[in-house]
């Protein structure tokens, strides 16, 4: 899921820039303020026009594509997770509100909101079952979905009259202005939506529904709880249009199986969001303009007949040739009109200044005091343990029954020949990849069986050998992103302001990277990332930090400013598990120092003792410096040995 | 228990052929990660062609299929060469909503050109049966059933035994491995689309007797071919081979027992079942999210 957003680059961002001191309407983006002008404008063209039935209808029918559009957004724009069904919660919301006014006699109008709340468990339950793994079957789903509402509305005919359909009753007020109602009741839930939208975009869920679409493994390991945040983006996705049905099926007095749940309506609601700019707050808006009243001019002046064929074309072509969709499009137009001045490769920033007087008072508050206090009483007992792991891929063992024991308050390092399983052994212990077989331990709680974001909010982080940022947020975006822990309040927790957004400046702060926090992370140098990427994990609180090779592809100074870092956070209680191939960088900052090979820890030991270790010579060297009459004994074995982590 | 043997077997008979219209959407899947949700489309133009070919000339509807297989490797190739070919490396989600496009600009050609009406071919045998006992066997069935086995067994021997095959096979495990060793990771694209497409032309032909069609039914089959993939896990054959005989006797069982409305919405909840307890479907693998990727 790696396609652009724009979006994420936005608001939060530029608006800490601006002058203060203007008034609250002033400091609001631009964009705002145009949707503000256009929504007083069309609440007041009904009020002065009353009597303009047909453009109310086709501005009604539009508002509900944007209703749909803005709504699908949530989860296929900023999750990434396409659904191509997404009118069955139109149709569901329809026929519940129908449905009732059927059985019971009340107004459609009143009960639309039940037919929201039956949209969203529908999508609870459907999401529960396919949004547990990434992947594909979501989309295929979303079809069957559709296809599947539409055979139960057709079939059971006791309470849904079959495919004769429901006829409503006529609107209750004067028909004069018989649009006008509807008009204003969608144009609200339009604006309702977008808002609604917007708040999502503004928290933690929202950073994390897009750091689920740029890599969802990376965001499962800095604690997000992939499915929850799935689910619930596609519940929210569901509820207004669910509401939105009921109204629409009043609209129209008459509803049936093959109209409410038309594929058709799918297909403008893709078409709207991508044509508009997917994954952006407004994208979906404008495109759903454009698509509304494209598609009501195509059927007056083309005839009906021809509607299939150009939605698909101009689905191909906006893939082709605009898949960013027109407002990110424009937008990139705009900036390239005029640029802003940016600094990508300086290091200063990096290197220099804020070190010194951020160590003084950084990460020493309330919390972290609490915590050198327990790590000191607790230091020397183990915090990690990992007995008898197993872990092959295919015919080849990558970690062979493993045994590592990490004590609190240590720098353990890992070191071995490149293959030996180092990094399997990491993605045992966060959970990326389940072991065959063993158990790992963590501060006395078994974790083998959890969820990589399970043990993250245990306190259990990691950086990666390729730094894995969300390359087109921006660095504080990406410092917002990881969840502590389970509370569904930290969740919707806004996430570009406020506490996350100050404790995320300091931690950049800390790192020698807060200048660079509003700048896309994919524009930062390597050895930059690597130290995002540690400020990212901090942001956990984590009480033990595997780090990935942490100075692989990082120039020497910036090297011995993460040793700093390291040492540092280690004084204030955090433990560190390092896999690095740095052997000065690992003699000089870590004790113990285990030894891997051929997937088992071979040695174990304070560092100057592993140096002259035979067996540690022995593993890293090989057949480089044995005498002959060994070398033939070794050849035999050699192959095994060959890097495990590169198959598939 | 006669009814059972009788639904069993036309479930499994219709399930060979479900098996062969899925085979070309998981090869496709499997080897270069495209949910080509435009396949249901390509059954429905075979199925126009072939019934146009039956009108005008009387050849024989599955015979067509010598003609359209061809036909739609042909046409696999020049839409992968054109069009897929520009969205490599884009996100999977783009090729689902770029062949859904072609889907729908398909339909929307058949609306224009053969109208908006159901359509069926019926060749003399259309209504005859072979009686075994007191089973009916369905000419059009046994012939549709046998016709997609031997597809299906010359698919196995081409990715298994051909030069091209393993070469598909090759550049699905590994491309840059098999750029390496000279195979070429757009034409083996190109090859595999096109060998997927081409499974339609047989489909589509078998289609056409078996099912009354119009251009929007492709919504109809590409959910039941999803679902198939979906339920033995995406990218699998054997696992499309299984999925493909769930749906058959789904279908018919819930057609015997009680009514063939609800067939459609028994195979999906099937599908939820499995899902609940296998996330990654009955075959399939959970791919090693690599580190170094």
């Amino acid at each position: 899921m790696s396609s652009s957003a724009p979006e994420s680059t936005g608001s939060g961002a530029t608006r800490t820039t601006r002058p203060a001191s203007r008034s609250r309407l002033a400091r609001l983006p631009k964009s705002h303020l145009v949707a503000l002008l256009a929504l007083g404008v069309l609440v007041l063209y009904p009020v002065v026009q009353p009597g303009d039935a047909y453009y109310q209808a086709v501005l009604f029918t539009t508002f509900l594509l944007g209703v749909q559009a803005v709504s699908w957004n949530i989860i296929s724009g900023y999750a990434g997770y396409v659904s191509l069904g997404h009118s069955a919660f139109l149709g569901v919301g329809s026929y519940t509100a129908a449905v009732i006014a059927l059985h019971t006699g009340v107004n459609p109008l009143w009960v639309a909101p039940i037919g929201g709340v039956v949209a969203v468990v529908l999508a609870i339950l459907i999401g529960l079952v396919v949004l547990r793994t990434s992947g594909h079957a979501f989309v295929i789903i979303t079809i069957a979905l559709l296809l599947s509402t539409q055979i139960v509305a057709t079939n059971w005919r006791s309470l849904t009259n079959g495919s004769d359909g429901i006829t409503l009753e006529l609107p209750f007020w004067d028909r004069d202005i018989q649009n006008v109602p509807f008009y204003l009741v969608m144009l609200g839930l339009f604006a309702l939506t977008v808002v609604f939208s917007a708040l999502i975009r503004r928290t933690k869920l929202g950073t994390g529904l897009v750091a689920i679409r740029e890599d969802e493994g990376k965001a499962a390991a800095i604690g997000v709880n992939t499915t929850r945040y799935k689910v619930t983006a596609y519940a929210a996705s569901a509820f207004f249009i669910g509401i939105a049905g009921g109204v629409y099926a009043y609209f129209l007095t008459f509803l049936n199986p093959v109209g409410s749940f038309s594929i058709l309506g799918s297909v403008t609601i893709v078409l709207s969001a991508l044509a508009g700019g997917r994954g952006t707050l407004y994208g979906p808006v404008v495109g759903a303009f454009i698509v509304g009243i494209g598609s009501e001019m195509a059927t007056v002046y083309g005839g009906s007949s021809s509607r299939v064929l150009i939605f698909g074309l101009v689905l191909v072509l906006i893939v082709l040739f605009l898949p960013d969709g027109l407002l990110p499009t424009f937008a990139k137009a705009y900036r390239r009109l005029r640029p802003a001045s940016t600094e990508y490769t300086d290091q200063a920033g990096a290197l220099g200044a804020g070190t010194m007087q951020v160590r003084d008072r950084a990460l020493v508050t309330s919390v972290v005091a609490d915590r050198v206090e327990a790590a000191a009483a607790a230091a020397g007992t183990p915090l990690l343990e990992v007995r008898g792991a197993s872990k092959a891929f295919g015919g080849l063992v990558a970690v062979d029954g493993a045994d590592l024991t990490v004590r609190q308050g240590t720098i353990t390092a890992l070191i071995g020949p490149n293959g030996s399983g180092k990094t399997t052994l990491f993605n045992l212990v966060t959970g990326a990849m389940g072991a065959d077989s063993g158990e790992v331990w963590f501060d006395g709680t078994r974790i083998d069986r959890m969820k990589p974001w399970e043990r993250g909010h245990l306190g259990l982080a990691r950086t990666f050998q390729t730094t894995r940022l969300f390359k087109s947020m921006t660095v504080l975006e990406n410092l917002v992103a990881p969840l502590p822990d389970a509370r569904w309040s930290t969740m919707l927790r806004a996430s570009v302001a406020g506490h996350e957004a100050d404790r995320a400046r300091e931690l950049l702060a800390f790192v020698g990277m807060e200048r660079f926090a509003g700048q896309p992370a994919g524009a930062l140098s390597y050895g930059q990332q690597k130290l995002v990427e540690l400020a990212q994990v901090l942001m956990l609180e984590p009480r033990l930090v595997l780090l990935d090779e942490p100075a692989g592809g990082v120039n020497p100074s910036l090297v011995g400013r993460m040793v700093e870092i390291v040492r540092d956070l280690n004084s204030q209680g955090v433990t560190f598990l390092v896999v690095e191939h740095n052997i000065p960088m690992v003699l000089e900052l870590c004790d113990p120092v285990v030894v891997f090979s051929r997937g088992k820890a071979i040695a174990e030991g304070p560092p100057q003792t592993i140096r002259e270790d035979p067996v540690v010579l022995d593993a890293y060297l090989g057949d480089e410096w044995r005498p002959p009459a060994a070398e033939q004994a070794a050849a035999s074995t050699a192959g095994t040995s060959d890097k495990p982590q590169e198959v598939r | 228990m006669t009814e059972l043997l009788q639904a069993v077997i036309l479930g499994l008979l219709i399930g060979g052929v479900y098996a062969l219209m899925a085979s070309g959407l998981t090869l496709v899947f499997g080897v270069m990660n495209i949910i080509n949700v435009a396949q249901g489309a390509f059954l429905i133009f075979v199925a126009m062609v072939t019934w146009w070919l039956w009108k005008h000339t009387g050849i024989d509807p599955i015979l067509a299929s010598v003609i359209t297989t061809p036909m739609m490797f042909g046409v696999g190739w020049v839409l992968y060469r054109t069009v897929i070919v520009r969205i490599r490396g884009a996100s999977p989600s783009m090729s689902v909503l770029l062949t859904f496009g072609l889907a729908l600009t398909i339909e929307g050609i058949l609306n224009i050109t053969a109208g908006n009406k159901f359509k069926s071919a019926t060749p003399s045998y259309f209504e005859e049966s072979y009686r075994v006992g007191s089973i009916a066997l369905p000419k059009a069935q046994i012939y549709g059933f046998l016709a997609a086995i031997v597809v299906l067994a010359a698919l196995y021997v081409v990715l298994t035994r051909t030069w091209m095959g393993r070469a598909i096979r090759a550049s699905s495990q590994n491309p840059s491995g098999a750029a390496l060793v000279g195979v070429g990771a757009t034409s083996t694209a190109a090859l595999a689309f096109a060998l997927g497409a081409s499974t339609s032309g047989v489909g589509g032909s078998i289609l056409s007797v078996l099912y009354p069609f119009f251009p929007a039914s492709h919504y109809d089959w590409i959910s039941r071919l999803l679902g198939i993939i979906v339920l033995g896990g995406m990218g699998s054959l054997p696992g499309a081979l299984v999925g493909a005989l769930v749906l058959g006797l789904a279908e018919t069982l819930t057609a015997t027992y009680g009514s063939l409305r609800w067939a459609t919405l028994v195979f999906y909840i099937v599908i939820l079942a499995v899902l609940l307890f296998r996330p990654q479907g009955l075959f399939g693998t959970r791919l090693r999210e690599d580190v170094t990727a």
